[in-house]
């Protein structure tokens, strides 16, 4: 046998082209847009009915999560002991989304059970009746929940941050206090579902493995008939207005850690420069390689973990540093960040670890599309900005025509350090 | 139905091989049969310590995370009371790689005095970001102790505390790997667009060099039975109070694990199960509450923890609770409710096996418990329970003298 030489890794090959399987789409008799993703290897089915109906569009907090989750508490025909008890005989999974512009209700379900699981998701979204005693134990958990959240150092932060950097009336913000959850009321969340989940606001996904029948089981349900339609849906406006201030310490007695946040407003995936900037999040703190988590873990250990990224809202962005690191050493880790933000502005990336990165993202594309649900979630996250997932061949092509030099150029434009929000939230300010 | 090759190398590693095509993608799954249970009590923490140094480098590959990066890898690992996983993906072109830096750890580290010192130090972030930053953080640091008075799960797998991270020395890390980690003390599960032959020859090219390791022999006490009821009070800046009540059960190994989970689902899988339904929905006791059970190789917990609602006491909540399993013990659940939870067990196996990593993480637990094969059958374990076996096992676990109550009180 030859001699091994362990010294040496063995030969690669780099991934030219992440072969990205289109959505096929179909248009109910109502208008309703059907994107439909089919494989896998399991007899399972996920179906979700997204609307446009996040935070964006409710009068006051609350009640664009709150309508829902209230969604499958009661229905006409059947409570929301019974539907739950249906649910988990078919072994079915239903998972409600709610975010800044739209809000899903999601089924997962065993192919076998298609017809009984359909059955119920059209009771929900089409029938519900919002009774006021389950209403009631929503909101007292909620409350509870929400309040257990502002005891963590990384909430509040992220909350701080938000407010900062979008206005703290902004419903990317989402800011409210603790009692908003007395004041909200059931007749605004109904009011709310009339004006919001209706057949002329909604698309569907269908991902796994299928054939025809289930697009026609879809279009028996949700097609066929006008439901809930509403003429107009109310226009809603909201300004931006970012902060004046940079830093903001606040005050967490007792925390042992400090959480940190350290970012800007941006743009979101529509614009020119939004991979060079995926690229330069990377490179900074983006993966396990990243700048940010060897210098600040792996070299100086001051934090178990420290991550940038991108966020982008339908009408905005920002990029944020994030992380959780021990008291006395919170001064050192900002300053070491703001190092390292410096270091991009002023010296070119190496070729090897551009490279580097470039390599490691695209095996990231192939994990992300790996499955007929994993496309699904990005085609979610892709149509409100209107484009499908083969959106990500254009991008993908655009992260590998990336220089340094211009990743220099856009961390001069984007990360000037005067142009940083900082958040520390613990119990000594740094 | 999961179909997979087996093997094993003549240094004892075992390997298992399971094609799923659809994926472009290959899993390279390492899992050592080493975990916190077999840490010396007053050197708690080790093992997951030792997780993070296999990171720090290998004998003869400096870096272990930037060839993975470069050919388009991801990895991570995570350590458990009984074993030690690490895995990574890369696009299957590229498994070769992944063996290659798997066998270079399970051949030697670099062991360098600069890793260990920030792997400590990361470690003690995470101990503090997880444990004492959080609200209800530190609840299994103490209910742990308070369950179990000899069987080494009384610690968590971070540690018992902050000061046995610190003291770690080099010449422990050296000795723990010379006696924990070695082929014949571990199971290759690869998934994903792979053939067998192939991997095979890399198993054989990769691993077959290294020699076989005299691994230390596991003696762990056995938990004398409990035989009256214990609690603790704790009082600690939160907003709610919480109760935490834990049983001895039997191990995940055993037949009547089955038979358990089932009892634990009826209880609490789902939103339809009996104690959301009773206490959240219809009293509002609990702004949460869940049953589960922590699945352990040696006997385990069968746990049940909530938070209860604003102005509940804590008798109240107590004994809300002792109502739904005293239930359980005196009456058989029906038919119909058994099959419910059954219907749920496999809907949650089809689920899981979409993944061809999890694929690859399951199929190593059940070599190393038992043997892979065992894997599929698994619905049937499940499938021959019948409602007598969930009286029978509320009646023998679910029992005053048998169970441990963590009081948390939120401080006024």
């Amino acid at each position: 046998m030859e001699k091994l030489n362990r010294n040496l890794p063995p030969q690669f090959k780099t991934i030219e082209h992440v072969d990205i399987p289109k959505s096929k789409q179909a248009v109910l008799t109502n208008e309703i847009p059907v994107h439909i993703i089919s494989g896998g290897s399991q007899e399972v089915l996920k179906i979700e009915l997204i609307f446009n109906a996040g935070i964006w569009y409710q009068k006051s907090p609350l009640i664009a999560g709150t309508c829902n989750s209230m969604l499958n508490e009661g229905t006409e025909n059947y409570s929301a002991a019974e539907l739950a008890e249906k649910f988990d005989f078919y072994g079915a999974y239903i998972v409600y989304n709610n975010s800044q512009h739209d809000a899903s209700v999601c089924l997962y379900t065993l192919n076998k059970y298609l017809d009984e699981t359909l059955d119920l998701l059209e009771e929900i979204i089409k029938r519900p009746t919002f009774p006021e005693k389950e209403f009631k134990t929503i909101l007292s958990n909620k409350k509870q929940n929400y309040l257990v959240n502002r005891e963590k150092t990384n909430a509040l932060a992220k909350e701080k941050f938000n407010s900062l950097i979008y206005g703290d009336k902004h419903p990317y913000a989402n800011i409210f206090e603790s009692r908003a959850f007395d004041e909200v009321q059931l007749g605004d969340i109904k009011t709310y579902y009339e004006d919001r989940y209706t057949a002329d606001n909604c698309r569907i996904i269908l991902s796994g493995k299928m054939d025809e029948s289930v697009l026609s089981k879809i279009e028996n349900r949700f097609g066929a008939s006008a439901w809930n339609t509403k003429s107009s849906h109310t226009a809603t406006k909201h300004e931006f207005l970012s902060s004046d201030k940079r830093k903001v310490f606040v005050l967490k007695k007792d925390a042992v850690q400090s959480s940190i946040r350290i970012g800007r407003p941006l743009f979101n995936k529509t614009h020119p420069d939004f991979a060079g900037i995926m690229l330069l999040n990377l490179i900074l703190g983006g993966y396990f390689g990243s700048r940010l988590m060897q210098n600040i873990r792996e070299d100086k250990g001051y934090t178990y973990g420290i991550n940038s990224l991108l966020l982008s809202h339908l009408k905005s962005g920002h990029f944020a540093i994030v992380t959780e690191v021990g008291t006395d050493v919170c001064e050192a880790a900002i300053s070491e960040i703001y190092k390292e933000i410096k270091r991009l502005r002023e010296e070119l990336v190496p070729e090897d670890e551009l490279s580097l990165v470039k390599n490691f993202f695209s095996g990231e594309m192939l994990r992300n599309f790996d499955s007929p649900f994993a496309l699904s979630e990005s085609l979610r996250g892709n149509l409100p900005f209107g484009f499908n997932n083969s959106y990500y061949e254009k991008f993908l092509n655009e992260i590998k025509g990336t220089s340094s030099q211009k990743i220099m150029e856009l961390a001069n434009t984007y990360f000037k350090e005067e142009d940083l929000y900082e958040v520390v939230v613990g119990e000594n300010k740094a | 139905m999961i179909e997979f090759d087996k093997f094993t190398l003549d240094n004892g590693l075992k390997v298992i091989v399971h094609k799923d095509a659809t994926t472009p993608l290959a899993a390279v799954n390492i899992l050592y049969n080493i975990g916190a249970k077999d840490e010396d009590p007053e050197q708690t923490g080790f093992a997951h310590l030792f997780e993070h140094l296999m990171f720090g480098g290998s004998i003869n590959i400096p870096n272990y995370d930037e060839p993975l990066q470069q050919v388009g890898g991801d990895n991570n690992a995570w350590t458990s009371n009984d074993v030690t996983n690490y895995y990574l993906t890369v696009p299957k072109e590229n498994l070769e790689t992944g063996f290659w830096l798997e066998s270079d750890r399970m051949l030697s580290l670099a062991f360098t005095p600069k890793s260990l010192d920030v792997q400590k130090a990361v470690v003690i972030e995470e101990f503090k970001q997880h444990y004492f930053n959080q609200p209800y953080g530190d609840v299994w640091l103490h209910l742990r102790p308070l369950a179990y008075k000899e069987h080494p799960y009384q610690w968590s797998t971070i540690g018992k505390c902050i000061e046995h991270i610190e003291n770690a020395k080099l010449q422990d890390v050296k000795d723990f790997f010379f006696h924990h980690y070695a082929p014949n003390n571990a199971v290759l599960v690869v998934t994903g667009n792979v053939e067998t032959e192939e991997v095979k020859r890399l198993a054989e090219k990769w691993f077959g060099p290294i020699e076989r390791r005299e691994i230390a022999t596991r003696n762990l006490p056995s938990e004398p039975k409990q035989t009256e009821f214990r609690s603790l009070h704790l009082e600690r800046d939160v907003p709610y109070d919480a109760i935490y009540m834990a049983f001895h059960m039997g191990s995940r190994s055993n037949e009547d694990f089955y038979k358990v989970d089932l009892l634990s689902d009826i209880l609490s899988n789902g939103q339809s199960s009996r104690i959301f339904q009773r206490l959240i929905k219809e009293k509002n006791l609990f702004s949460t509450i869940d049953a589960y059970l922590t699945g352990d190789f040696e006997p385990g917990l069968f746990v049940v923890s909530g938070k209860l609602t604003e102005g509940i006491s804590m008798e109240d909540a107590e004994k809300a609770i002792w109502d739904v399993l005293d239930e359980v013990s005196a009456t058989k659940a029906d038919e119909y409710e058994l099959q419910k939870v059954k219907n749920k067990v496999e809907s949650s196996l089809v689920f899981s096996e979409i993944s061809f990593l999890n694929k690859a993480m399951n199929i190593a637990q059940h070599e190393i418990t038992g043997q892979a094969e065992d894997i599929n059958l698994e619905v049937e374990k499940y499938n021959k329970v019948c409602t007598e076996d969930l009286q029978e096992m509320a009646q023998k676990i679910l029992i005053k003298e048998n169970c441990s109550t963590l009081y948390y009180h939120a401080k006024k």
